[in-house]
């Protein structure tokens, strides 16, 4: 009698297979179905009203949806970068300090233990208008006479935000790119040295190639984190006023929990996961490049 | 701890000669009623008084979620999309209850009509939603009066230097255009400022519709299409506009919400602030609040139309439709917003929705001069009071009205392009809702 064997490996990766299903897979496919529905939390029989692609028509002719797609690209492109020349620096002092180098390691890892939420709370109190820190600071040294509205103003909320972001993060790259340091072998460095070269020929043409590929893994791990910033910036300013700072997830979570409309809260979703996938994308290739430049690609 | 909880409540109510709902002993033997409350100190006093429901019915209380209304209604959202509504009361809240048209129970059938009588007749009427009654007050009833700085009032050089500018005497604004006037006439930024509103959210939304109420207009006509897009409409958010041109309010104000603005007033660098009954014993606690024993309280002021502002809202309990155990469900929401309930909680500052609880404070407070004049402020401004537009889509249409109110007030779009723009947003709404 002929008896079905189930091959081994399939037996083996069945739990896995299960679990991702039900976490991942599932939620996701449920998620997309809803987005071509009218689905409204409060009205779950709504689940089933199938509209095909108008959520997505309304999506992208909203010009609101726009402008904050361009502002999420536009917060991405400055934090990512700024984070990494001020995390580089940070790097490039720590590694020079001989002693106590462990305990400023430690004290750089100290804003990433804060809650996102906490430092939205403290940076909206250090830039409020009227009893903010900031102001206050610049009242007293009599460089200003006036409260300048840094959470109000479009340009300076969105500097604001940044600072914040950029304080609590700055140190994932510091963190990451002191460890590429740490992993340079010496003889390129000596090699440099012998043939002549300054201290800035050296960095430019030895270490940084050599961190490369280490600031591209901290370029791809934060882009999915900017590019879902949300609690921050609801705390700081919830988008606004007048739309002014809104981002993708302020407009995605309003739109879905406040306003229940879930059906169109995912298709702007999914529409936002195209921006995810394209720095994810562009920034694995980079680190290929990086690292095939280095002899260590595949 | 119970056993004191129980006899001092009894023996308040003894000591006032109020009606004791009744309850039949251990009526409800065995039963358990899941409650989902809003949570916050000030809310604990009367959740102290559950244990002697509980002796009295036999049945038990398992409070299963505490969080404040934002929180509670985004879980409420929840249990209705997975279709866990396993609990049986629910805090309400006015401004919210028009968004769950099908979770809550018709209380008319399970609550003694002579109850009902005892509310005040305008909480009962915007309790009722499509003609269910669908929850009962409790003893938190909010509308704006209008707190200022009395030392400002008292300043003959302030006064003469008004009269010369504006041609009237000054005095408590009785009108908005007066209140407009008048902040601008205090304000001295960056150190003081004549006035402050809330900037954000339903905050400036529910502002902006009191006060086109105010000017003889409305949010909506009776089909729900939006019909802010008047003249009192343009009036309306036209005084915002000034009022920020000209300095008179902080410039980070449409950020603001209730704390900011509460605090703000206490900091003692706002002359005029509408604002909430909740804030009054903070602003004249000397502990908490610069302006502290100079702080006045009169009626909320009147539009063009003569009509005061009166913004109102209430928090509730409410019965699940889901709940297996109606009766027993709501003998606790009866008791909870009985007139002992109502008493004990009106007693730390907030404002009953029962008619012999009102009488009661306000004899209660005699005594008191400041205590006095709160409530005599606010009982006026109740009069006239009016909830918000009962329609499921009033939180959804704030979010698309107030961003363009606030586009107004900074200068990004005219009164005429911001009003235009919300009118079409909300039209849009309602259609795509099938509303008309």
């Amino acid at each position: 009698m002929y008896r079905l064997r189930t091959p081994p490996w399939l037996v083996l990766l069945t739990p896995a297979i299960v679990i991702l299903s039900t976490v991942i897979v599932v939620p996701l496919l449920l998620s997309l179905y809803s987005s071509f529905t009218a689905f409204q939390l409060t009205r779950p029989e709504t689940i089933t009203r199938w509209i095909g692609t108008f959520n997505y028509q309304k999506a992208l002719g909203d010009m609101n949806f726009w402008w904050a797609f361009g502002r999420t690209v536009l917060l991405l492109t400055l934090a990512l970068n700024l984070e990494m020349v001020c995390g580089l620096g940070l790097a490039l002092l720590v590694s020079k300090v001989m002693r106590g180098q462990r305990f400023l390691r430690t004290l750089m890892m100290f804003p990433m233990m804060f809650s996102p939420i906490l430092v939205g709370f403290q940076f909206k109190f250090i830039f409020n208008d009227n009893v903010g820190l900031v102001n206050n600071a610049l009242q007293s040294l009599g460089l200003v006479d006036t409260a300048i509205p840094w959470l109000v103003d479009g340009q300076l909320a969105f500097i604001s935000i940044l600072i914040a972001e950029m304080w609590t993060s700055t140190s994932v790259f510091a963190i990451l790119i002191l460890a590429g340091l740490f992993a340079i072998p010496q003889d390129p460095l000596e090699a440099a040295r012998v043939d002549g070269c300054t201290p800035l020929q050296t960095f430019r043409y030895v270490t940084l190639p050599f961190l490369m590929p280490f600031i591209y893994i901290a370029m791809a791990i934060r882009s999915l984190d900017v590019a879902r910033a949300y609690d921050i910036v609801q705390i700081m300013t919830a988008g606004g006023p007048a739309r002014r700072t809104e981002l993708l997830w302020t407009l995605i979570g309003r739109t879905g929990y406040v306003d229940a409309r879930m059906g169109y809260a995912n298709a702007m979703g999914y529409i936002s996961i195209l921006l995810a996938i394209f720095f994810t994308v562009y920034f694995f290739r980079k680190l290929n490049a990086a690292r095939t430049s280095l002899g260590m690609g595949d | 701890m119970r056993i004191i909880i129980a006899s001092s409540a009894l023996a308040l109510a003894a000591g006032m000669g109020l009606a004791t709902a009744a309850l039949a002993d251990g009526e409800f033997a065995g039963v358990t009623i899941d409650a989902k409350l809003i949570g916050g100190q000030q809310y604990e006093a009367l959740y102290a008084r559950i244990p002697e429901w509980e002796a009295k019915t036999g049945a038990k209380v398992n409070i299963v979620s505490q969080k404040n209304h934002f929180e509670l209604d985004k879980e409420f959202k929840a249990d209705i999309a997975s279709g866990s509504i396993t609990w049986c009361v629910g805090s309400n809240h006015s401004s919210f209850a028009p968004q769950y048209p099908a979770l809550y129970a018709d209380l008319t059938p399970l609550i003694a009509a002579d109850t009902v009588a005892g509310f005040v007749p305008a909480n009962i009427a915007a309790a009722t939603l499509d003609g269910k009654l669908v929850m009962l007050p409790r003893a938190q009833f909010d509308v704006s009066a209008l707190y200022y700085q009395k030392s400002l009032y008292a300043d003959p050089a302030k006064a003469e230097a008004f009269k010369a500018k504006y041609g009237y005497d000054l005095a408590v604004p009785e009108t908005w255009d007066q209140f407009r006037d008048q902040a601008m006439f205090f304000a001295d930024p960056p150190n003081f400022y004549g006035t402050q509103y809330a900037g954000k959210e339903e905050g400036i939304a529910g502002r902006f519709y009191e006060l086109v109420v105010a000017n003889g207009g409305q949010m909506f006509n009776e089909d729900f299409s939006p019909a802010f897009n008047s003249d009192a409409g343009k009036q309306s958010l036209q005084w915002f506009v000034d009022l920020y041109k000209a300095g008179a309010v902080p410039p980070g104000t449409t950020n603001y919400l209730w704390d900011d603005l509460g605090n703000g007033f206490a900091s003692g660098t706002i002359a005029l602030n509408l604002d909430w009954p909740g804030w009054s014993g903070f602003f004249n606690d000397a502990n908490a609040s610069k302006a502290s024993g100079n702080v006045g309280v009169a009626p909320a002021p009147k539009g063009s139309a003569g009509v005061r502002t009166g913004w109102s809202g209430f928090h509730g309990f409410s019965v699940t439709e889901a709940c297996a155990n109606k009766e027993a469900a709501a003998s606790l929401v009866d008791f909870l917003t009985n007139e002992e309930s109502q008493t004990l909680e009106s007693a730390a500052g907030p404002l009953p929705t029962r008619t012999a609880v009102w009488d009661h404070v306000i004899a209660e407070a005699k005594a008191d001069p400041y205590k006095s004049e709160v409530l005599a402020a606010f009982q006026e401004t109740a009069k006239t009071a009016f909830p918000v537009p009962k329609t499921p889509y009033w939180i959804e249409a704030t979010n698309l009205i107030y961003p363009e109110l606030q586009a107004a007030i900074l200068g990004d779009k005219t009164v005429d392009e911001a009003l235009q723009a919300a009118s079409d947003a909300v039209d849009g709404l309602m259609r795509e809702n099938g509303v008309y």
